[in-house]
């Protein structure tokens, strides 16, 4: 498969947004994407924007130009 | 709080039902009320329970496929660190994560809201039915597709198993944007009724695969999920939670009769079909809109 630079950089984005929400899901406390009446600190969230965000890395390293092989 | 006895009894129905193509979540909805037990899935023991159940089965799916989960957790690792796929072992790796996380987020965004439904075991019926449908429907494209073979490749129409028949794949023969699908399609099993490895076995019949085939590649996609959802709700073992020894007792139960139920499932497939399980459900569906004031 053909590597493409952009596609590996937007993936790279979006595994830091991941990051950031799994920071922010981790630290505030927030009804925000988890309903319920009264703010918290929603653990389940920030693990799972945590692995969003390796899977994204992941996937920018499938993406990215990769050297030919010899 | 739920006794011992009937958590007993949910562990069983769980370890059946879980891994065949007719709904855990459904039963443990519609069952209670249709037998006459007293239990209201809106206990907050319920919950807790479920969790103790999944691993159970997460356990079971996970020794049923011990080398085959051996040989996926190195794959992924190698194909993501050299970010590229060199064999059949990484591939499948990768198809199992890419299928797993659609499910997964909607699962996570919709799982409060959906919470609600589960105290309404009418409502549960009726999506039984329509899981019914959904796995009947399956066998209609199958069944269309082996009368299409059999007119265009009568050489091919005498087999009497899809073994050793090139038309039907294996999970190797997918394609990862057919895994999207499957995955997406897996969030459906969110609702008390549908099932989610009646939706990737349907799913993997219409893709083309051999029944015992879809239903390897069901489990092998469910386990992540399953095991995740039983580890996710860990935490909500609280006041309510049964006693350690119930627990332990509950997911040793729902494991073994997981683990026999995938046995007997895999062997059935070999040459049997998905219809029996469709009638049932319409018929269990059809008795709880009956049945369940």
């Amino acid at each position: 498969m053909q590597g493409s630079q952009p596609l590996a950089l937007a993936l790279i984005v979006l595994a830091v947004i991941f990051a950031i929400a799994a920071v922010f899901f981790f630290t505030v406390k927030t009804t925000f994407l988890a309903g319920g009446a009264h703010p918290a600190i929603h653990w389940k969230h920030a693990i799972v924007f945590t692995v969003l965000a390796v899977l994204s890395l992941i996937a920018a390293n499938f993406a990215r130009p990769k050297a030919a092989v010899r | 709080m739920l006794s011992a006895g009937l958590i007993l009894f949910l562990a069983a129905l769980q370890g059946v039902t879980e891994l065949f193509p007719v709904s855990s979540l459904g039963h443990a909805v519609v069952v209670p009320p249709l037998v006459g037990l007293n239990f209201r899935e809106t206990d907050p023991a319920f919950v807790p329970v479920l969790t103790v159940l999944h691993l159970g089965t997460a356990g079971a799916l996970l020794f049923l496929y011990r080398r085959d989960w051996a040989r996926i957790v190195a794959g992924f690792f190698r194909a993501a660190v050299r970010g590229r796929i060199d064999d059949p072992d990484q591939r499948l790796a990768i198809m199992l994560v890419v299928g797993s996380v659609p499910a997964g987020i909607i699962g996570l965004l919709l799982q409060d809201p959906l919470k609600t439904l589960f105290g309404n075991p009418r409502l549960a019926s009726l999506f039984l039915i329509v899981n019914g449908g959904i796995l009947f429907a399956a066998e209609m494209f199958r069944r269309r597709d082996e009368r299409r073979r059999a007119a265009t490749e009568p050489a091919h129409a005498v087999l009497a198993h899809e073994d050793g028949d090139p038309q039907f794949a294996r999970i190797e023969g997918l394609s990862l944007r057919t895994t999207v699908f499957v995955g997406i399609f897996q969030a459906g099993a969110l609702l008390p009724g549908i099932s989610r490895s009646g939706i990737t076995m349907a799913a993997g019949l219409v893709a083309g695969l051999r029944h015992e085939e879809a239903a390897r590649f069901s489990f092998l996609l469910a386990t992540p999920i399953i095991l995740a959802a039983g580890l996710l709700e860990l935490p909500a073992l609280g006041t309510d939670s049964p006693t350690a020894l119930v627990a332990i007792g509950a997911a040793i139960v729902a494991g073994v009769v997981a683990y026999a139920s995938a046995r007997f499932l895999l062997r059935y497939l070999r040459s049997g079909r998905l219809d029996p399980f469709a009638y049932y459900c319409a018929a269990l569906g059809a008795a709880g809109l009956v049945f369940i004031h």
